[in-house]
């Protein structure tokens, strides 16, 4: 007899039907008639070996922090060495009275700069950016039903945030690689194609 | 013992040393623990971490770098401040002479400019790499919200730092990006106004967006990442594995 001590939830007991009466239940009697009660019949040989619920952490120092310490140390190797070797862009003068041939937004918001080929700027620069951040918040609240965490066990929702982000990563594509002066569309580097560009319009 | 050891034993064991740094080095799980609690760096972090929140490959420690991202930038930031006035007739000028003059000053823009792009680049994937192991379920629901709150301040941060070298690039990216935000509907001169100090890109809008880049946004995000760190730990640690 141990003396584990439930917690409050779990020391509910149901009436038990007569036909399914396990030994505990066969050694339940009322507490008037007994100074102790039965808390759980357990095997012999666990009274004297009382083992260890089964631990899956690890200690912080050094498993995750040497980790953590070496991912810092390889990116600020890589920032150093990109820092040395490849200069940041740096035109002329702003000049509001000189377009640029290639006028980009940031490669972040050449998506959006791709739908505004297509779109309304009402739509491609208010409804769109407004609709994925605001739908984005509300992803945990509207994929509630379903528990599962595994991509097999959720197919639809993976399914529709991959496609969500190839369209996304499909239009900033575009948007970096084949547009060209005006904003035309040019394919670069191919001198065969009709509308080829020797050289990226694009400016990180 | 030699000379190298006993200078080392007697600088660990001075009291200046101890006064710095409470515990001995830990080699031991309760000077482990310690040394993770005792440290205001470190006590971010719970004394032990399930077993799976340390593999590389659940991670990639996407999280953690974008926020080693964002101390970089910051240091790297606060150097370049140094220098730099956001006035329309100076920034330019002041980019020249931090590029040539000052030491260390290309490096630095390099660093601070490849650092925002990374950053950017690695909260996406982090934001990918939480949705695909399903992390914003219950009850990590609001973390979620947080971490899209921080995605959005994070391009905001790179988007009004883009204008601040006020050359064509920054001038006219920042020309195109405004305008897809003056569509709003009825918000849509005074939104303008309100983002560029002016109808369009000028010295209102450098220093408007040099203060939102340098003060607010900064502040604003180190808040909302102050509060997504806690959250972690008050939701149990980072997502279960799959």
């Amino acid at each position: 007899m141990t003396d584990t001590k439930k917690p409050d939830e779990t020391r509910v007991v149901a009436p038990v039907d007569p036909t399914r009466r396990t030994e505990i239940d066969k050694q339940r009697v009322p507490m008037s008639a007994r100074p102790y009660r039965l808390l759980a019949l357990v095997k012999q040989d666990a009274v004297v070996r009382v083992q260890k619920e089964p631990d899956d952490t690890v200690m912080t120092w050094p498993h995750l922090l040497s980790i953590e310490f070496l991912a810092a140390g390889v990116m600020s190797v890589f920032l150093l060495l990109m820092g040395l070797f490849i200069n940041a862009p740096l035109e002329e003068l702003a000049n509001g009275n000189v377009t640029p041939a290639v006028a980009k937004a940031p490669w972040y918001f050449l998506g959006l700069q791709e739908l505004l080929a297509y779109f309304h700027p009402s739509v491609a620069g208010v409804l769109v950016p407004g609709f994925v951040l605001v739908g984005a918040a509300l992803i945990p609240y509207v994929d509630r039903r379903n528990a599962a965490t595994r991509p097999s066990e959720r197919k639809t929702a993976v399914v529709l945030f991959s496609l969500f982000c190839i369209l996304g990563l499909t239009l900033t594509f575009i948007g970096i690689f084949f547009r060209g002066p005006g904003y035309s569309f040019v394919i670069p580097y191919l001198p065969f194609f009709q509308n080829s560009t020797n050289g990226l319009h694009f400016a990180l | 013992m030699s000379f190298l050891e006993r200078v080392d034993t007697s600088i660990r064991r001075s009291p200046v040393w101890r006064s710095i740094f409470r515990n001995p080095y830990p080699n031991d799980e309760r000077s482990r623990a310690y040394a993770v609690m005792n440290n205001v760096f470190l006590h971010l972090h719970p004394v032990r971490v399930r077993q799976h929140a340390v593999r590389f490959a659940y991670t990639f420690c996407l999280g953690g770098l974008s926020f080693f991202l964002f101390l970089v930038l910051t240091v790297t930031g606060v150097y370049l401040m140094f220098f730099y006035v956001p006035s329309a007739t100076q920034a330019y000028t002041n980019i020249l002479d931090l590029q040539t003059r000052v030491a260390f000053g290309l490096l630095t823009r390099n660093i601070h400019r490849w650092g925002a792009h990374l950053m950017v680049f690695f909260v996406f994937l982090h934001m990918m790499r939480v949705f695909y192991h399903g992390a914003y379920k219950p009850p990590r629901e609001f973390n979620w919200v947080v971490g899209v709150v921080l995605l959005f301040l994070t391009i905001m941060l790179s988007f009004t730092g883009y204008l601040l070298p006020w050359d064509q690039i920054a001038y006219w990216a920042i020309t195109i990006g405004s305008n897809m935000a003056g569509y709003a509907p009825l918000f849509n001169v005074p939104g303008k106004v309100l983002l560029l100090g002016g109808l369009e890109v000028g010295q209102n809008t450098l220093l408007r967006f040099y203060v939102l880049h340098i003060m607010v946004f900064p502040l604003v995000a180190a808040l909302f990442m102050a509060v997504h760190f806690w959250r972690i730990r008050k939701d149990g640690g980072i997502s279960g594995p799959l």
